[in-house]
């Protein structure tokens, strides 16, 4: 076996040290190399920024635990934006298996920045039909949700006060893990009730959104740990995203190499025969 | 029978399905009352489902236990896990903490769950650069256009690509918005085109399977 063949056929245990050195080294030793806003990730931010005073925020977490890393900074960083905006926040989860992060999440935020549950914001929970919910919620929100997640009727919630339906909504986001998620609330829900919807998503899926993106279906989209860390970076609170962004940077590079590596072997490997080919005839 | 079995549901099926394709398009308060209930109809029939799911579930594995059919254990785990989320869950009556103390039924969501889930999250970066290591390799000209764009935008979407390369976040931005956003356009047209063609077949009962098999 030639050196060429023995390095195709590494044992995937050194790659899985390489890149677990990779993800642990940075953690440890944060470079913190300046982050690049995309205008994506600004839209969402410009927006929320315009917004007056009070406006309805929607925040639907759509997404469970094995997301956490990419979205649950997204979350975190929209949040203290929209409470530091003094916009009426209103959450939810179309995903059951979150519903039990997503309260912690916002309870813990909303903690931080000093509002009150019920006058300040308002945790829905799920509700079962996935994008039927959607729907419903355009129809009558106190159909779909006629109780909050600790059992509070929603009806006289102050949060809520003028909120009837997602009509009443002035900027949704959706920080979705998949389906449902955000094509689900630009299909059920902004197509028809008409009101500002912008999206989050893990890195694998924003490839996905970018036709929503670019026809004005979402105004703006923050993909993965590098949209976190860059709307962290934007509301001036730098956290867990911006502190995981030299580890995937680093991780990124060691995947690049390692793939230029095994091109180099195995295009090492295909001239050889050609050569003994030439050679021997 | 057959009319119960067949007849009847393709009925409903052909109705309800020209009613509410119409309906998107009658701004009526009647029509939008029509659309209140029915949504929230779908909401009971998704609780329904849900039961009906975990059921089935339950099923399966109980026959997997039964038989002692190959990795029938885990079948045990997941009926130990489910029954115990399930007790903690009522007993906790659904929530995970009360004044601020976590009930049962959270410390399952936290300190179970929540890392499990994240672990099977977190071991795919692993994988996946094994996986490039063994298999991205330019074997062919679409090949290699492929693994250069690939390069391009994971270089381009971390600080340090665009520290080494500073070109590359604005490639990669273009292959996002232009390449990426026309090609996942044209396959969304289709694959909606082609949900326009089956609505019509199941609402006109040119498609019958998910009716069912059985006797008729």
């Amino acid at each position: 076996m030639t050196f060429a063949e023995r390095m195709l056929k590494i044992d995937r245990r050194i790659i899985f040290l390489v890149i677990g050195l990779c993800t642990l080294l940075p953690l440890l030793y944060p470079v913190g190399l300046p982050i690049k806003i995309s205008p994506e990730v600004r839209s969402v931010y410009d927006y929320m920024e315009a917004l007056p005073e009070r406006s309805v925020f929607l925040l639907s977490i759509d997404f469970d635990p094995a997301s956490k890393p990419e979205l649950h900074p997204q979350a975190i960083a929209l949040l203290r934006h929209a409470f530091r905006k003094n916009l009426r926040v209103v959450s939810m989860t179309l995903w059951v298996s979150g519903t039990g992060m997503a309260d912690q999440l916002l309870t813990q935020v909303a903690k931080e920045m000093g509002k009150e549950n019920g006058k300040d914001y308002v945790f829905l929970g799920w509700s079962p039909g996935g994008t039927a919910v959607i729907i419903n919620m355009g129809q009558d929100l106190y159909t779909a949700f006629p109780s909050d997640y600790g059992g509070r009727p929603t009806k006289g919630i102050p949060v809520l006060e003028g909120v009837h339906s997602l009509k009443d909504v002035n900027y949704a986001i959706s920080l979705g893990a998949g389906n449902p998620g955000v094509e689900a609330w630009y299909v059920f829900g902004k197509d028809k009730y008409r009101f500002e919807l912008g999206g989050g998503c893990t890195g694998v899926i924003a490839p996905g959104l970018y036709p929503l993106l670019r026809s004005g279906q979402i105004n703006g989209l923050i993909g993965g740990l590098r949209g976190a860390a860059e709307y962290e970076s934007l509301i001036g609170q730098k956290a867990r995203a911006v502190a995981g962004m030299d580890a995937q940077s680093a991780t990124h590079v060691a995947i690049i190499v390692l793939v230029i590596i095994c091109n180099v072997f195995y295009f090492n490997l295909r001239r050889v025969p050609r050569q003994q080919g030439h050679g021997t005839s | 029978m057959i009319f119960l079995r067949r007849q009847l549901p393709l009925l409903i099926t052909m109705i309800t399905g020209l009613l509410f394709a119409g309906q998107y398009y009658v701004p009526h308060p009647a029509s939008e009352q029509l659309l209140t209930s029915v949504t929230k109809w779908l909401q009971i029939i998704g609780g329904f489902a849900l039961v009906l799911g975990v059921t089935s579930l339950f099923h399966q594995h109980a026959v997997k236990i039964r038989r002692k059919e190959a990795g029938w254990g885990y079948s045990l785990v997941l009926y130990a896990g489910m029954l115990g989320t399930i007790a903690v869950g009522f007993w906790a009556n659904g929530k995970e903490s009360v004044d601020g103390a976590m009930t049962a039924f959270g410390w399952v969501y936290s300190f179970m769950m929540v890392p499990l889930q994240g672990t099977m999250f977190a071991i795919l970066a692993f994988f996946i650069a094994s996986a490039a290591y063994r298999s991205f390799r330019a074997r062919s000209r679409e090949a290699a256009v492929l693994l250069i764009a690939a390069i391009i935008v994971m270089m381009g979407r971390v600080p340090l690509g665009e520290y080494l390369i500073p070109l590359s976040g604005d490639v990669s931005q273009w292959i996002l918005n232009v390449l990426n956003a026309s090609v996942r356009r044209a396959i969304l047209i289709g694959v909606s085109l082609g949900a326009i063609a089956l609505s019509f077949k199941i609402i006109f009962g040119v498609e019958r399977s998910y009716l069912g098999g059985g006797k008729e």
